[in-house]
């Protein structure tokens, strides 16, 4: 007997510890044939109940896969939603299709589709549309649409949604409301996002309005730490400041994204430093960085060599501070050449590009160790690739006031050793 | 009879899967066609759709739907690995996906919805439940219980108070 539902479902879960499936493995039909299957798993929701009083469900037909539904674990059954009423209440068939429902799962994801003023609204539908909003995982804010008072407002809503497993933070935050001085604010955002950053947290976004000059908000980088972020994929940062000194967990972030963000190279160093799964970086008006440092480490790529073609342009980077771009264990993956030739063509300040093939760290040529870090012999023919990549695509786009810096595997420490 | 037809490949070489509506209709489909739906992708895996797949909850205007839906893009789940094969532009799918929602109405969509759930097909699940969020937007709360037959079973105590306490929402 095999199962064929998946245990990734297709709803998102409103609760963030995993409920435990209901299964109810049904033992394997009578037939002989190899290809017979049922699956029977999961409380049924309101279709499946349907197709079971018409006594399709039990039929196991022969050679033929019936599929019962799975996907749906149903919470209107348990929590008597309206699927049960129509189920109860109207026996036949035609009548049930005339007020046919969803189960609560899926109105729960409806809801959280919503523009959060309509998903508000929608609280005062029914009981289900009420649980729903209190389990929303997506804390969508414009501030601006709370109107006046709306910290208060603010307050109440983010502690209502506390415990429940955020998955989706957007605060937004409009200038033309702001009646208080930053301190105010600040504090206040410090104490909703330490509400709303859980382990499950996977998406932040964080905007201040872009006009709202009248408001510093720093975010602490405690927020993120101690595995907080160890889920989040996507973050955007804007018109803030942010100072991460200590080593963040940010292992799943895949998409990092600072607009007027008050940061430094070194400070967004520090930032990369745990991104192991970072698949883009957009960086704008940061105009602090200076020098940016990007520790490249274990990214899968497609190589520079497999397709050469329709390499992309990023049009919206512009750093006219960036004066150094460093770049560690350089290899000749099409994303990362298509990075540094976006940045020298977009950085007019750019003097030093350093393409290190190796992993950086330290080397003996500063005389200061008297070995290099090592490498991995696997990654030395990774290297030469590397070199041909730069010798190839990017030496030719070098114009005559950047210094070019390749790190070679060293002769000595890498090449000799193996 | 059904296990020949289902034996049957196309000319790219992909292997054919017959579906079968609650209401007995048959559906010809190609693997890569079916695999967008992640619980026929698991049976494929299983080797156990060479008999057909009865879906019993699924009706045959409905599975129409599914499988238009699953055909047209079938080209931007094979694209990454045949090219050749992505046949409708991106703007083509958004029309095509555009059109398909937006000339339903319940309960047609709810039907649509629960079919693309069971079936597991994430981007038909979020487009159809997209489109019923976007039906209630900027509605008011009986509204929404009037276009969607949703009954109230608050008591008026607990509707005032609810409404009391998400009166930010009703603001214009």
């Amino acid at each position: 007997m095999r199962r064929t539902t998946s245990d990734d479902e297709a709803l998102p879960r409103c609760s963030p510890p995993p409920r435990p499936r209901r299964c109810r493995a049904r033992p394997p039909p009578p037939v002989g044939e190899e290809a017979a299957l049922a699956v029977a798993d999961g409380d049924g929701a309101a279709l499946g109940e349907d197709v079971g009083e018409v006594g399709v469900l039990d039929e196991v037909v022969e050679g033929v896969a019936v599929v019962e539904d799975g996907s749906i674990d149903s919470a209107a059954k348990r929590k008597g939603s309206l699927c049960q009423q129509v189920a109860n209440s109207e026996g036949n068939k035609k009548t049930r299709y005339s007020r046919l429902d969803l189960p609560e799962e899926i109105w729960c994801h409806i809801h959280s589709l919503m523009a959060f003023k309509d998903a508000a609204r929608a609280t005062c539908v029914s009981r289900a549309f009420h649980r729903s909003w209190q389990c929303h995982p997506n804390l969508i804010f414009c501030i601006g649409i709370l109107g006046s008072n709306f910290i208060n407002k603010f307050d109440r809503i983010v502690k209502k949604h506390s415990g429940i497993g955020i998955k989706s933070v957007n605060f937004e935050y409009d200038s033309s409301y702001n009646t208080r001085r930053s301190t105010s604010i600040s504090h206040h955002f410090d104490s909703w996002l330490h509400i709303a950053i859980t382990p499950w947290i996977e998406k932040l976004s964080l905007r201040l309005s872009h006009y709202s000059y009248n408001v510093e908000y720093n975010l602490p980088c405690t927020i993120l730490s101690d595995g907080r972020a160890s889920s989040m994929r996507h973050l955007y940062l804007g018109s803030c400041s942010f100072h991460p000194t200590i080593n963040l967990d940010l292992r799943s972030l895949m998409k990092l994204h600072l607009f007027n963000v008050h940061i430094t190279g070194d400070e967004l160093g520090c930032l990369l430093f745990s991104c192991y799964a970072l698949e883009w970086l957009e960086l704008e008006h940061c105009d602090e960085i200076v020098c940016m440092k990007i520790p490249k480490d274990s990214m899968e790529d497609d190589s520079i060599f497999g397709d050469s073609s329709n390499m992309r342009q990023m049009q919206e980077y512009r750093h006219d501070n960036l004066q150094s771009v460093v770049i560690t264990c350089f290899c000749s993956a099409k994303s990362l050449i298509e990075l540094t030739c976006c940045i020298l063509d977009c950085t007019t300040s750019l003097e030093y590009l350093t393409l290190d093939t190796t992993r950086g760290v330290y080397s003996c040529s500063t005389g200061k160790h008297s070995q290099c870090f090592p490498m991995d012999k696997a990654m030395i023919p990774k290297a030469n690739r590397a070199m041909l990549a730069i010798e190839t695509y990017i030496e030719r786009k070098v114009p005559s006031t950047v210094k070019l810096n390749v790190v070679k595997p060293c002769p000595r420490c890498h090449i000799s050793e193996s | 009879m059904a296990a020949a037809a289902a034996e049957a490949t196309t000319d790219g070489g992909g292997k054919m899967i017959i579906l079968i509506s609650a209401d007995g209709k048959r559906f010809e489909v190609t693997e890569a066609v079916a695999s967008q739906s992640q619980l026929i992708s698991n049976m494929i895996e299983d080797d156990c759709t060479e008999n057909g797949v009865r879906l019993p909850n699924v009706d045959g205007d409905i599975l129409t739907m599914v499988v238009d839906y699953c055909n047209m893009h079938a080209g931007d789940a094979a694209a990454a690995g045949d090219t050749m094969k992505a046949s409708s532009t991106e703007e083509e799918l958004k029309k095509f996906d555009a059109e398909l929602v937006q000339a339903l109405e319940n309960p047609v969509l709810f039907k649509l919805i629960l079919a693309a759930n069971f079936l597991n097909i994430k981007s038909l699940l979020d487009m159809t439940c997209q489109r019923v969020a976007d039906m209630m937007s900027g509605k008011t709360p009986e509204q929404m219980r009037e276009t969607f037959s949703i009954e109230n079973d608050f008591t008026p105590e607990e509707e005032a108070a609810i409404r009391q306490e998400n009166a930010w929402a009703f603001d214009d």
